[in-house]
C-alpha cells in the first residue's frame, strides 16, 4: 500500500497533471463562491474538455476543481450569510452571526482551517478505507440507510432552541421539512402530491431556492433595516484581525473538529444519502458539545465551534463519498455521477480494478484532494484580510449585489421563474421564523431527509417485511438514534 | 412581535398540514402513507404551539423594525425580472437601487452596475448559455 | 411550364443551399434539452454540439441549454409553443413523452407528431437481467421459478419499472418489483448486496456488469442490437394479442430514443438540411471515436421514420390505450 502511495502522490507532483489541478482549483474557486454556480453543472460543463487528457491528468483537473467547492463555498456563507452551495448552508447558522459580531476574519480562518482538517481526514479516510471498503458498503443496505436517515432525524432534538418549548418548534420545523419533502410524483405509485396542477412542482421542490431564501434573504432585509455595514454593531478594526484567531480555535477544539470531519466522512460513503445531510448533523453534533445552557444558547448567535463543524464535515465528505464512486460505480451525489461520467470516459471502470489494479490513479485522487485544499486554504488566507473587509462596507451598496446573487442562484437550479417565486416564499417562511425566534436547521434537515426516509422505508418493508428490524446493524443505529435524541435532557438533568 | 410571527408560523403550518392530509386520504395507500403520518401529528403539535402562544403572557420587546421597503424592492426586482427579462433587470434594478435607496453618486453607481451586469453576462449567459427568456413587457410591445 | 418558369426555378433550386448557408452562418443553433446537465440526454446533445456546426452549411455555432423539469414537459411544451421555427432551436427530451400525451397526462400542451422531427440519435435495447449466481440461466427457467425474483427499479416511467412490471402482470413471472431506488447505480449495488435480484435497464448500462460477471441478461424487449440479438423477446409470449400490444406500445419509444425535434411548422428545406446534418455528424468518425469512448454510440434514426413510429403510437386503439394505462403511468 505505501508504495501504491508514493506512486500517486508522484502521478500528482508530474508538470502537467499539477499544472491542471492549479487550473481545476482556480475554477473551482469560484464555482463555490457563486452561489447559483454548482459544482454538479461546472464539472459536467468541464467533461468535454477532459477528453484529450490522461486520466491522472483529467482527475487533477476535476478533482482539483470540486474538491475545493466545499472550501470556499463556506466563504459566501460567512461573508454575506448566502449559501455558495446546498453543502454550505449550515455554516450561515454560526458563520453570519460571528460576522455581523465583526468576527468575519475568525469565522473565515475557522472555516478555511476546519475545511482543510476535513479534506486531510476525508482523503486519509479514503486511502485508509481501501481494503476494507467493500465489505463497510456492502453491510449497510436500505434497512441501514433508513436507519442512518433517523438519526439524521434525531439530531433535529439537538439543533432545535432550548427547552420544551424550542423542542416542540424544533419538531414542528422538521415536520413541515418532512411535509415538503414529498411534494412531486412519488416513485411508489407514481402520483402528483401536493403539486397543485403544475408542471413546476411535479419533481418536487429543489433544494437550492429554499436555502437561499430561507437563509439569505432575512439576513437582507435585516442589513437593510439596520442601514449599516454587515459588521455594524461591532467596535471597529476587530474585523481584519481574526483569521489566525480561527485557526486557532480549530486547534482548541481539534477533536470536535475531528469527530465532525469523521461524521462527514462517513455520511459521504453511504451512498443515497445525499450531499446536503452531513453538514446539518456535524452541526447538531457541535450543538451538542456545548456544557451549559448558556453556551448552548450561543449556538446560532456565532459560536465559532457551529462554523467549525460543518466546515469540516462537508469537506470531508467529498472524500467519503469518492468511495462509493470508485469501488462501486454508484455515486453519491450529482457531483460524484458526472466525476463517474468522467471515470467511464476515461477507461477507468469503477470496481473493485480501481481498488487493486488501477490503485496507484485512486490514491492520486487522495493525494489531488489533499494538495487541492492546502493550496486553497493557503491561498485565502493571503486575502482573507481584504475579504473580511468587505463586511465593513456600507450595507446598501451590497445590498443590490447580493440580491442579484440570489436571484440568480436560485434561478439556476431549473432556469424557471418558478425557483424565484419559492425563493421569495421561504424568504418570507424564514423571516417569520426568525422573528418567531424558530431554529431553521431542523426544517431544512427534514426537508433534505424526507425523500430519503421514505423510499429506503418503503424499500426495506418491501424487500424484508418487518424481518430487517431486527438486523444487527439497524438496532445498533436504533440505540444511537435513541441516544442522540435523549442527549440533550440528558444534558439538561446533570446541569440543574 | 416575536409572539405574533409565532402564531402566525404554527397557524399557517397547521392549515399546510391539515390540507395536506385532507388531500392525502384520496390517495392509493403507497402514496399517501407518509403525507399521513407526517401530517397527522404535525397538525396536532402545531395545534399546541398555538395554544401555547396564546396563553403564554405577553413578553415585553422592542418593536421590530418594519420590513416593508425591503420587500417591496425584492419583489420589485421579481417584478423588473419578468417584465424584462433577467439580464436587463438585472442592470435597471442595481442602478435604481444605488440611487434611489442608498443615494450614491452616479459615478459610483454606474461603475458598480456595470461591473456586476458585464460579470453577470459574461459568465451565466455568454459561458453557460442560461436560457433568459425576454421579458413580458418586450414581447407585448411585439420587440422580443 | 415554359422556359423562362423552368430557369427561375433551376436558378432558384441552384440559389437555395447559398440561401440557407446564408441563413445559419454567424448565427447560433441552441439544443434545448430538457433534463438538468449531467444526465444521458444532456450528454448525447454536449457531443453532438460539438460536431454539428461542420455539417450545418454557414457553420454555425451550436450551444445547449437547459430547461428541465416534469421530466422534460416543460421543455417540449416550450419547444412546441414557444420556440419560433426558424431553424435555430432544436429540442431534445424524454423519449416517453409519447406515453404521456397518449395516456392523457394533465399540463401535456403539445402534439408529439407534429413537432418537425429531425430523427433520433440513437436507439436503445431494454433488458432485465438478474445475479449470475441465481440458478435461472434462461427466460424459460425464470418463468418457472416456484421462489420470487426481486427486482429493484427507480419508478414508475422508467424502464427499470415498466419492463419486468409487464413481465409480471402480463406474463405472470413470479417477479417482486421493489421501487424508490435513487438511480440504477444504486439498484446495481443492491444486487451486489444481495438485497435484489435484479434489474431492468438500457443493454448498455448493463454491460459492465455484465462483463463483470455480476449479472446474466435474460430476456429483451423487441429492439435488439449485438450481444443481445439471442435473448428471446418479451412480446413473443404475449398470451394474447392485447398483451402483445401493450409489450410493444411500451418498447416503441425505445426505437426513437434520443429524439431531436425542431418547432411544429419549420419549413420544410431546413428540416431537411438538420437532417442531413445529424446523419453525417452522428457517421463522422470523429464523432464515432468519442461515442466508442464515452460508452455513448449514436445511431440516426431518420425523422420520417422517428414520427412513423410515433403516428402509430398515438394511433392505437382506446381499449389498448386504457388498458396500457392501468399499468404504465409516465414518469421518469
Amino acid at each position: 500500500m505505501l508504495e501504491a502511495l508514493w506512486e500517486g502522490l508522484l502521478l500528482v507532483l508530474q508538470w502537467k497533471a499539477f499544472g491542471f489541478m492549479l487550473l481545476g482549483i482556480g475554477l473551482g474557486f469560484w464555482v463555490g463562491l457563486l452561489p447559483g454556480l454548482g459544482g454538479a453543472t461546472t464539472l459536467a460543463l468541464m467533461l468535454p474538455f477532459i477528453y484529450t487528457m490522461q486520466p491522472v491528468e483529467a482527475f487533477a483537473f476535476l478533482l482539483g476543481m470540486h474538491a475545493v467547492v466545499a472550501t470556499t463555498g463556506d466563504i459566501t456563507s460567512v461573508l454575506f450569510g448566502l449559501p455558495g452551495e446546498a453543502t454550505s448552508a449550515a455554516t450561515v447558522v454560526d458563520g453570519y452571526a460571528m460576522t455581523k459580531k465583526g468576527e468575519a476574519g475568525r469565522a473565515l480562518g475557522a472555516a478555511l482551517a476546519s475545511s482543510l482538517v476535513g479534506a486531510i481526514v476525508g482523503a486519509v479516510a479514503l486511502a485508509a478505507a481501501i481494503p476494507v471498503v467493500r465489505p463497510l458498503v456492502l453491510t449497510f443496505g436500505s434497512p441501514e440507510l433508513f436507519m442512518l436517515a433517523i438519526v439524521g432525524l434525531a439530531f433535529i432534538a439537538s439543533l432545535s432552541g432550548e427547552g420544551t418549548r424550542g423542542m416542540v418548534r424544533g419538531f414542528i420545523a422538521a415536520g413541515l421539512g418532512l411535509l415538503l419533502a414529498t411534494v412531486g410524483q412519488d416513485p411508489q405509485a407514481g402520483v402528483a402530491r401536493f403539486t397543485f396542477d403544475t408542471l413546476y412542482l411535479w419533481q418536487g421542490l429543489d433544494l437550492v431556492p429554499v436555502l437561499v431564501g430561507i437563509f439569505a434573504i432575512p439576513e437582507i432585509i435585516d442589513l437593510f433595516v439596520r442601514g449599516n455595514s454587515i459588521a455594524g454593531n461591532a467596535p471597529p478594526g476587530k474585523v481584519a484581525k481574526g483569521a489566525w484567531e480561527g485557526v486557532k480555535d480549530t486547534y482548541r477544539h481539534f477533536w470536535l473538529t475531528i469527530r465532525c470531519s469523521l461524521i462527514g466522512t462517513f455520511i459521504g460513503i453511504m451512498p443515497g444519502l445525499g450531499g446536503s445531510v452531513a453538514q446539518w448533523m456535524a452541526y447538531g453534533h457541535a450543538a451538542q458539545s456545548a456544557k451549559t445552557p448558556e453556551e448552548r444558547k450561543q449556538f446560532g448567535q456565532g459560536d465559532v465551534r457551529g462554523v467549525l463543524g460543518p466546515g469540516a464535515a462537508n469537506n470531508s465528505k467529498e472524500g467519503g463519498s469518492l468511495i462509493p464512486t470508485v469501488a462501486f460505480g454508484v455515486p453519491g451525489s450529482t457531483s460524484m455521477a458526472i466525476l463517474l461520467g468522467g471515470f467511464l470516459l476515461l477507461g477507468l471502470i469503477p470496481g473493485p480494478d480501481m481498488l487493486t489494479k488501477h490503485v496507484a490513479v485512486t490514491y492520486s485522487m487522495v493525494w489531488t484532494i489533499v494538495i487541492a485544499n492546502v493550496i486553497t486554504v493557503a491561498v485565502c488566507f493571503l486575502f482573507l484580510d481584504r475579504l473580511a473587509g468587505i463586511t465593513e462596507v456600507k450595507g446598501h451598496r451590497l445590498i443590490p449585489v447580493i440580491l442579484v446573487l440570489v436571484y440568480i442562484g436560485s434561478y439556476t437550479s431549473n432556469s424557471h421563474y418558478g425557483d424565484l417565486l419559492v425563493t421569495l416564499f421561504f424568504g418570507g417562511m424564514g423571516y417569520l421564523m426568525v422573528r418567531a425566534g424558530w431554529a431553521r436547521a431542523p426544517f431544512v434537515l427534514g426537508l433534505v431527509l424526507g425523500k430519503i426516509a421514505e423510499n429506503y422505508l418503503y424499500i426495506s418493508t418491501a424487500r424484508y417485511d418487518a424481518a430487517w428490524l431486527t438486523r444487527p446493524v439497524v438496532l445498533v443505529l436504533i440505540a444511537i438514534a435513541l441516544a442522540v435524541i435523549a442527549y440533550p435532557f440528558f444534558q439538561a438533568r446533570r446541569r440543574g | 412581535m416575536a409572539r405574533k410571527a409565532s402564531l402566525a408560523l404554527a397557524v399557517l403550518i397547521l392549515l399546510a398540514a391539515g390540507y395536506a392530509v385532507f388531500a392525502a386520504k384520496g390517495w392509493q395507500w403507497k402514496a399517501a402513507l407518509f403525507p399521513l403520518a407526517i401530517g397527522i401529528p404535525l397538525f396536532c403539535l402545531a395545534a399546541i404551539e398555538i395554544a401555547w402562544t396564546l396563553a403564554a403572557k405577553e413578553a415585553p420587546e422592542e418593536p421590530a423594525p418594519n420590513p416593508a421597503l425591503p420587500w417591496a424592492w425584492m419583489i420589485a426586482f421579481l417584478a423588473l425580472i419578468v417584465l424584462l427579462g433577467f439580464p436587463i433587470a438585472v442592470a435597471v434594478f442595481m442602478l435604481v437601487y444605488l440611487k434611489a435607496q442608498a443615494k450614491e453618486g452616479w459615478l459610483f453607481s454606474i461603475v458598480l452596475t456595470a461591473a456586476v451586469w458585464g460579470a453577470f453576462y459574461g459568465l451565466f449567459d455568454m459561458m453557460l448559455h442560461l436560457p433568459f427568456p425576454a421579458g413580458w413587457l418586450f414581447e407585448w410591445l411585439g420587440l422580443a | 411550364m415554359n422556359r423562362r418558369q423552368l430557369l427561375a426555378a433551376i436558378g432558384l433550386a441552384a440559389v437555395a443551399p447559398l440561401a440557407l448557408a446564408q441563413s445559419f452562418s454567424g448565427k447560433t443553433v441552441t439544443i434545448i434539452v430538457g433534463y438538468k446537465p449531467g444526465g444521458g440526454y444532456d450528454a448525447t446533445a454536449r457531443m453532438l454540439a460539438r460536431h454539428l456546426p461542420k455539417h450545418i452549411p454557414g457553420r454555425p455555432a451550436v450551444i445547449v441549454q437547459n430547461m428541465p423539469g416534469a421530466n422534460s414537459v416543460i421543455a417540449a411544451n416550450h419547444l412546441y409553443n414557444v420556440a419560433k421555427p426558424d431553424g435555430l432551436t432544436i429540442g431534445t427530451f424524454n423519449r416517453n413523452l409519447p406515453i404521456a400525451q397518449l395516456t392523457g397526462v394533465e399540463g401535456v400542451k403539445y402534439d408529439i407528431t407534429k413537432f418537425a422531427w429531425i430523427g433520433s440519435a440513437a436507439n436503445e435495447s431494454t433488458i432485465l437481467a438478474i445475479r449470475a449466481d441465481l440458478p435461472y440461466k434462461t427466460f424459460e427457467e425464470l418463468r418457472k421459478a416456484k421462489e420470487q425474483v426481486v427486482i429493484g427499479s427507480t419508478g414508475p416511467g422508467a424502464n427499470t419499472h415498466d419492463f419486468p412490471l409487464l413481465l409480471k402482470d402480463l406474463l405472470g413471472v413470479n417477479l417482486k418489483i421493489v421501487s424508490g431506488y435513487s438511480s440504477s447505480a444504486d439498484i446495481m449495488l443492491a444486487v451486489e448486496r444481495k438485497e435484489v435480484d435484479g434489474r431492468a435497464g438500457s443493454y448498455t448500462s448493463l454491460l459492465p456488469f455484465i462483463e463483470r460477471k455480476l449479472v446474466r441478461p435474460i430476456v429483451r424487449a423487441r429492439t435488439t442490437e449485438p450481444g443481445i440479438d439471442q435473448l428471446p423477446v418479451d412480446e413473443s409470449f404475449a398470451p394474447n394479442p392485447k398483451a402483445k400490444a401493450i409489450m410493444a406500445l411500451r418498447s416503441a419509444p425505445e426505437q426513437v430514443a434520443r429524439p431531436y425535434v425542431l418547432p411544429p411548422k419549420t419549413p420544410p428545406e431546413i428540416v431537411k438540411v438538420m437532417r442531413e446534418a445529424f446523419a453525417k455528424a452522428i457517421s463522422d468518425p470523429e464523432m464515432v471515436a468519442e461515442g466508442k469512448k464515452a460508452k455513448n454510440e449514436l445511431e440516426y434514426t431518420p425523422g420520417d421514420q422517428a414520427q412513423k413510429i410515433l403516428v402509430e403510437v398515438m394511433n392505437q386503439p382506446k381499449d389498448i390505450v386504457q388498458e396500457f394505462a392501468k399499468y404504465i403511468k409516465f414518469g421518469e
